[in-house]
Formats: C-alpha cells, sequence, structure tokens
C-alpha cells in the first residue's frame, strides 16, 4: 500500500492505527507493505518512529511491542514529491524490489491521502509510469479520500481525471462514515428484520429526521471550514449516505453492485429543489458565541484564519423529498451542524398517529405518535417511543421511551471504520465504497442550494449551544412539524 | 418493590459522552448485560446544596412510576470561578421476573459563569424526545438570570408558591409569567396540595338535593396557618372563578382577610384567618340560607372530616383519609399533567385579583 502524503494527519491518526489493528488481528498477509510518500526528509527509521508514537497517541489500549516489532518491519518511505514523474519512477523500482523482496506479488493500493488539488497529478504520473496496469493476475486499486470534488462540475471532472487512468473497478472512493459498523447497522437493522419493512413507506411514516450534530467549533480548521461549509463537508457525503441507506429498496444481495445501485436509485428520486425557491426548502447558519456545555465558546467569525464577515455555513437544514412509490409525500428533514449543544448522529423516524384513540382524552395527553430513532453516536442504538398505560387504577396513557443500546448487547468492541475499510479493500469488496455516479448524484441535488447561496450575503445565526437557527424551526413550522430533541 | 441507589465514584468534569457511558454502566446488571431503559420523562431539579439530599429521596421515590432521568442543578453563579462538579446515581427497583427500572440521576454543582447558563448544562444530557419538567425546589424568581434558558427547555415548570417568603409575591410573579405567550405550562405544588380539599367540598355537593346549593352560598370560612394565607387565597380563587363570582373588594380585618363577591343569588364574604397553628390548612365552611358544608381536618392530621348540616341540624357526616403531602408524593401528581392547567391559572388569576384591592 503506497500512501501519498504519508506525512499527513490521516497516515497517523487512522491508517496506521487501523493497520495495526488488523495486523494484531492476523489479518494481514505476511507479504504486506506498506510505503509512505511525501516531500519531508524522513529515514524508514524516522517515519516508524513517528507513527509508533502516533500510535500510542491515537490508538486506545496498549501497544504490543512485539506486534509493533514485527509490523514495522513491513514499513518503509520514501521522500518525494508528487509533482515530479522521478518519483515514480523511483517508486516503481522500490514498490519492485519489495515484490522480489516479500513476495507482495505486483498487487498495489495507492492511498491518496494528500492535498485533493494533487489527486489529478499523482493519477497522471501514475498513470504515465503504467503503474495503473493489472497484469498477471495482480490487482491496481486507487484510493481517493473526500471531498470528491467541491460541486457537480468538478466531481465530474475529477472522476474524469481519475477514469483516464483508472478504471471504475479499481477506483475505491472512501468516506469513513460507511466503514462505522454504526452506520453498517442501519442496513441489518431494516433488512434482517420483517418487521419494519411493511410499514417503512409513506403509507405509515409522517416524515423522517436526520440530524447529524456536532458540539465542536471549527477549532484550528478555520482556513479548511472556510472553503467547505457543513454542506461540503458534511452533507454531501455523510448525510446523503445515511439518507440513501434509510431510503433505499431492499438489495437483492449484498454484493457491492445491488446495494450501490439502489442507493444511487434513492439519489435519483430526490425531487431537486427549485432554484427559486431554495429559502423554501435550504437554511443554512452560522454559530454566534454562546455557551456549549458549561464553557463559553466564540463565535465562528471569531474564530481562527474565519473571514470577519465570513457567510460560510456552520449550520444546514434540508428539506427533500424522494419521489418514489415508498417515499412520495413523507419528506425528509436533515439537519447538520457545529456547535450544536451535544454531539449526536440520529435518524428518526416519525410515524403517523393512530388514525383513533379509544380512551378519554383527558387520560391521553402524555400520548405521542411512535417515533423509531437510529442513533449512530455517540451511544449506539435503537430507541423506540410507544405509548403505554400508566400504573394505576385510571387508564392514563403515556409515551414511554425504551432504549437498546447496541453496545450492551453485544460486549465486542466495534471496530474502527477504516480498519474495515481497509480490510475490504484489500479484499477487493466495493461495497462500501462511493460509486462515481452516486457522487455525482449527490452534488447535483445540492447544486441549487449552493448557486443560491453563493449568490447572496444572508446567513442567518444561532448562538452556540443551541439547535440552530429560527429559520430552521420556521421550515418545519411551515409544515406543521417541529424538530425533535435529540 | 425492592430497590437500589448505585452511585458512580465519578466527580469532576465530564463530558456529555462519559456521562452517558457512565450511566449505562450503573443500569448493568450484575452479569454484565443490560436489559432495555424505558423511561417516560425528564426532569431537571434547580435546588441548593441544604435541599439536595431531599430532592433526591423524591426522585428515587418516584422512580417506580416514572422511569426518568434527573439532572438536579446546585448553583452558585456569585463564585468567581468557574468550576463544573458531577456526580452520578441510578436507583433501580426490581419488578418481577428479574426485570428493573431504573430512574438515572445526574447532579451537577456549578459555580461561577457557568452556573447562569445552567441550560448550557442541562440541555445536552436530556433523554431524548421525551417531555421535560423543570423544578424550582425551593424560592423561585422569574428573573432569575437562568430561568429564561431553562424555561426554553421544559414542557412544564412545576413551582412552590408557598415557599417564597412573600408569597403574594410569588402568586404575583407566577401570574404574570403566565400571561407570557411562551411560557410552558405551570404546576404548582401548593394548589397541587389543595387538590384533596378541593374534591372533598366538591363531593359536599355532589347529591342532586344540594348541588343547587352551590348558588346560593352567602358565606365562606377558611383557617389556615399563620404564613398560609396565599393558600387560602387560592382556594377562594377556585371557588370564585368556578362558581363564577365576580369580585367586589378585598380588604384586611382585625383577625385576618375579607374577600366579597358578587355571585347568582347575591353577596358572598370569604373570611380567611389564621387560626391554625399546627397545619396550613384546617378548615373551611360554607354556608347557603338552609345549609352549612365542612371540611376540616380532625386531630390525626392525615384524616378529614366532612359534614352537612340543614338548618343547624347535622344531615350528614364522614371521616376519610387526607392523604399524604411527602414531597415525593406531590411531584409524582404534577407529573402526570403535560398540558396547561387552566382551572389553576384561573383560580390564580382570581386570588391575584384579591390581592390588588
Amino acid at each position: 500500500m503506497v500512501i501519498f502524503g504519508a506525512s499527513g494527519d490521516l497516515t497517523r491518526r487512522k491508517l496506521i492505527p487501523a493497520l495495526y489493528d488488523l495486523a494484531t488481528q492476523r489479518r494481514l498477509p505476511m507479504e504486506f507493505a506498506v510505503v509512505g510518500v511525501s516531500r519531508t526528509g524522513m529515514t524508514h527509521e524516522d517515519f516508524r518512529e513517528k507513527l509508533h508514537d502516533a500510535l500510542e497517541e491515537h490508538r486506545s489500549g496498549q501497544v504490543s511491542e512485539d506486534v509493533w516489532e514485527s509490523f514495522s518491519k513491513s514499513i518503509f518511505y520514501l521522500p518525494g514529491d508528487s509533482k515530479k514523474p522521478e518519483t515514480y519512477e523511483e517508486l516503481k523500482d522500490f514498490l519492485g524490489r519489495l515484490d522480489d523482496e516479500r513476495g507482495t506479488e505486483g498487487n498495489r493500493i495507492y492511498y491518496l491521502s494528500s492535498s485533493p488539488s494533487l489527486f489529478p497529478t499523482i493519477v497522471e504520473h501514475l498513470g504515465e509510469a503504467g503503474m495503473n496496469r493489472e497484469e498477471d493476475g495482480a490487482y491496481a486499486r486507487l484510493v481517493v479520500e473526500k471531498p470528491f470534488g467541491r460541486d457537480l462540475r468538478s466531481a465530474r471532472e475529477l472522476n474524469g481525471d481519475l477514469r483516464r487512468y483508472f478504471e471504475e473497478h479499481q477506483i475505491y472512493r472512501i468516506d469513513h462514515y460507511l466503514g462505522k459498523d454504526t452506520v453498517q447497522n442501519i442496513l441489518a437493522l431494516r433488512f434482517s428484520n420483517g418487521i419494519f419493512e411493511p410499514i417503512w413507506n409513506q403509507h405509515y411514516v409522517d416524515h423522517v429526521q436526520i440530524t447529524v450534530a456536532e458540539e465542536m467549533g471549527v477549532g484550528t480548521r478555520g482556513a479548511f471550514y472556510e472553503e467547505a461549509g457543513a454542506l461540503r463537508d458534511i452533507v454531501q457525503n455523510h448525510v446523503m449516505q445515511v439518507l440513501c441507506l434509510t431510503a433505499m429498496e431492499p438489495p437483492v444481495t449484498f454484493d457491492a453492485e445491488s446495494v450501490r445501485e439502489e442507493k444511487v436509485k434513492v439519489l435519483k428520486a430526490v425531487r431537486p429543489i427549485p432554484e427559486d425557491a431554495v429559502d423554501g426548502y435550504a437554511v443554512r447558519g452560522q454559530y454566534e458565541r454562546g455557551w456549549v456545555f458549561g464553557e463559553e465558546v466564540q463565535g465562528y467569525r471569531e474564530e481562527e484564519d474565519v473571514a470577519p464577515d465570513s457567510t460560510t455555513e456552520t449550520y444546514v437544514a434540508l428539506k427533500l423529498f424522494v419521489d418514489n412509490w415508498r417515499w412520495a409525500g413523507a419528506p425528509f428533514y436533515i439537519r447538520a451542524g457545529k456547535r450544536l449543544p451535544k454531539k449526536v448522529t440520529e435518524i428518526a423516524i416519525q410515524f403517523d398517529p393512530t388514525p383513533h384513540t379509544p380512551f378519554a382524552r383527558g387520560e391521553t395527553q402524555g400520548l405521542e405518535p411512535n417515533v423509531l430513532v437510529i442513533r449512530i453516536q455517540p451511544e449506539e442504538g435503537i430507541s423506540l417511543k410507544i405509548g403505554a398505560k400508566v400504573p394505576g387504577s385510571g387508564f392514563e396513557v403515556s409515551s414511554v421511551n425504551m432504549d437498546l443500546l447496541y453496545g450492551t448487547a453485544f460486549l465486542e468492541e466495534a471496530p474502527d471504520a477504516y480498519q474495515r475499510l481497509l480490510l475490504d479493500l484489500m479484499l477487493g469488496d466495493p461495497t462500501l465504497f462511493i460509486r462515481a455516479d452516486e457522487a455525482e448524484y449527490a452534488w447535483e441535488i445540492l447544486e441549487p442550494v449552493m448557486r443560491a447561496w453563493s449568490e447572496s450575503r444572508e446567513v442567518s445565526s444561532y448562538p452556540a449551544g443551541t439547535w440552530g437557527p429560527e429559520e430552521a424551526d420556521e421550515l418545519l413550522e411551515r409544515d406543521s412539524r417541529e424538530w425533535r430533541r435529540p | 418493590m425492592i430497590g437500589e441507589t448505585r452511585s458512580a465514584p465519578g466527580s469532576g468534569p465530564m463530558s456529555v459522552e462519559q456521562i452517558e457511558r457512565e450511566l449505562g454502566q450503573l443500569r448493568m446488571n450484575d452479569d454484565g448485560t443490560l436489559g432495555l431503559r424505558a423511561s417516560v420523562l425528564n426532569l431537571i431539579v434547580v435546588t441548593d446544596e441544604e435541599s439536595a439530599a431531599e430532592v433526591t429521596r423524591s426522585v428515587s421515590n418516584i422512580a417506580g412510576r416514572y422511569p426518568s432521568r434527573a439532572i438536579v442543578l446546585i448553583s452558585d453563579p456569585e463564585e468567581e470561578e468557574a468550576n463544573l462538579d458531577f456526580r452520578l446515581s441510578a436507583f433501580c427497583s426490581s419488578r418481577g421476573g428479574g426485570a428493573q427500572v431504573c430512574a438515572e440521576q445526574v447532579t451537577i454543582h456549578a459555580e461561577g459563569p457557568p452556573a447562569e447558563h445552567l441550560e448550557s448544562l442541562a440541555g445536552p444530557l436530556l433523554v431524548s424526545d421525551l417531555p421535560v419538567f423543570l423544578w424550582y425546589q425551593g424560592p423561585f424568581s422569574p428573573s432569575s438570570p437562568e430561568f429564561a434558558g431553562m424555561a426554553d427547555l421544559a414542557d412544564r415548570i412545576i413551582l412552590d408558591s408557598a415557599a417564597a417568603e412573600d408569597c403574594e409575591r410569588s402568586l404575583r410573579e407566577i401570574a404574570e409569567l403566565l400571561e407570557e405567550e411562551e411560557t410552558p405550562a405551570v404546576g404548582d405544588l401548593q394548589w397541587v396540595q389543595l387538590s384533596p380539599w378541593r374534591s372533598l367540598v366538591a363531593e359536599l355537593f355532589s347529591s342532586p338535593e344540594r348541588a343547587g346549593e352551590l348558588d346560593r352560598l352567602t358565606e365562606i370560612e377558611i383557617e389556615h396557618a399563620p404564613d398560609g394565607e396565599c393558600r387560602a387565597l387560592l382556594f377562594t380563587g377556585w371557588l370564585a372563578s368556578t362558581l363564577g363570582w365576580r369580585m367586589l373588594n378585598s380588604s384586611r380585618t382585625e383577625n385576618g382577610r375579607e374577600v366579597r363577591f358578587s355571585g347568582p343569588s347575591g353577596e358572598i364574604s370569604a373570611g380567611m384567618f389564621p387560626a391554625s397553628p399546627d397545619a396550613p390548612f384546617r378548615r373551611v365552611r360554607l354556608f347557603s340560607a338552609d345549609y352549612g358544608f365542612e371540611v376540616a381536618r380532625s386531630r390525626d392530621l392525615s384524616e378529614a372530616r366532612t359534614a352537612v348540616t340543614r338548618d343547624g341540624e347535622p344531615l350528614a357526616e364522614r371521616t376519610v383519609h387526607l392523604g399524604t403531602f411527602d414531597l415525593g408524593v406531590l411531584l409524582g401528581e404534577e407529573l402526570r399533567y403535560r398540558g396547561r392547567d387552566e382551572i389553576y391559572e384561573r383560580a390564580l388569576c382570581a386570588a391575584v385579583e384579591a390581592l390588588e384591592h
């Protein structure tokens, strides 16, 4: 596995800890080798030492020195400028030597963890050096980290650049969100339980709310965030994936094409937001100074590397319709943002109220329609709100929340998302990776919103530590609904 | 039901995630498994150091009937330095078959500036989708710095208009609060304590031959504790608003207060006297031209004797259990209600009107 941009954060924080864990679980072949490439001058030994420190810092649990000792022998470093063709010649030779010495048999994974602006250059050089070719049964796979472009046009351009040298089956677009056990559990819940599927549609569901909330601000990532904003950073990828998994039809099998085909069908069915009425479907907000869990925090415009008159959104609320037989008429309300009261990712399926209540009105004050909440983080689980009789001589009926935390049903800890995805990558299973058209359709949905927002300087504000701007509340109030409190 | 209190050693600053994880651990069964958590409501309590133990007791008392999450906030905004301290506990009661019902409690001590932003601490700890009851245990003022933020979180606020030293001011403040459009529903523990009295008085008129006397009442007498005039006013307010009386005047008398009303059959005089040293409410008497009605505590304060006389002759009499006024029981009563209590609100308005005159 060749990692471009190996001196970066992702390698230290995610990739190496995940590979180390795979090594301890005996899931890495003995022949496996990692080659880090970046401009920083370092020896193999320097690189290994740096990664060892990072491992201790970022991985929970003890590092076994024996495993590390053996694993680190498969880690190598090659200093080089990814813009220069010589780097690739050198890399090609080096990989050839590894084939001989370690028996990697020509299998290659190129992991693009560098700045996105370098993706086309790296791909071009790999192609020109013939390193994209799959010969004699060996594979050559290309891993691309998000963002997949910053709008529809650039996403198409990027896909074009990648496919000039690699075929779609060689390209693995990674959104680590999909690697989370918890996200995959949405599919398990839906398609391994017979009781949910019959009611998983507009006949029984009033609407769906998806919340992806963080209590953190932008921290030191102000410069990055100014360019991205919540829509590009979270909604286009994570939220759209959650939407797809929630709304998709049951796939015939769990193979890559069946699953990804069904996901794409959802994105294709999303009703385009009319460009002249974006405000009726989308709200953007920016956090102001406020209090988050007992701590006073600064506003977005006061953050480091953020323009004092920035219009970048730190909060997005959307109303989407999935126009197909299953969901026609049942809206999906989506909100995602930073500096909200707590970190939580949840999908709430809000069912219709009962058609008739036989109990006296006074006895059902505390009764509300059923809600099924699929909680992805922090504590993964499901929660079902049901009506139940309050103990006593009357017939008072009230809503009860039944919470089941998965973590407590299964004592084994879920693997890190990268562990799962790196393993799938080596096994050549792209089910949990994003297909080119998937990324493009997700951009297409957001295109009218991005255009409208880029033309206006109006952005609503909300105090840090609250659930977003008033305009977001109004978005639902217009439909006689309200946001739930996650 | 057998109950057990479990506490986490954790204290000092914690994150929301840490708190949730620790609470999960507390609910764990002996074999390491953890069943479903059933909860029906969130209860936020704003209190002080001295009352914290009593609050905890009341919360664990209601656990069986209202499995819930309680967030107990003890705040001291006057401290200069910011300091936060968290303590976690779970009260689990076993039902048949080994199933257990747990009530969770997070106790937060907030000092300095965070104490003025209690909503930022309580909000993230609420169990999702469930109603939020905000209980001000002890004296309460809507003008306190943290109140507006806290009220925003709540579906219902539970107060005790009797807890403040100046209860007249307290009644006025609650009435003003209710006039504001954003105010959630309000419940008053002083009002809950009147509940058995109201039903006993109503029962005196339940027979068809006496029901008509409600329109012919001429005089009411209430004996209350020396500091219990507000309760008497609320009770009178209830009668007046329910029976459609219009207030004429209200005045202090030598030995109490007199409020005069105009009703369907002329004037009604309501006298309130601080003649009950040992109970907040001792006796209520109502008179029409022919009848006398009385509800009075018996010597055993937990019981009440009700009686009806006609032309001074006893007609009916009985002694009943008045109910218990334990804080946990009163709180449990208040948690039954979700929406606005219009009967209370009308009684309160009438009581405040009597104070204004």
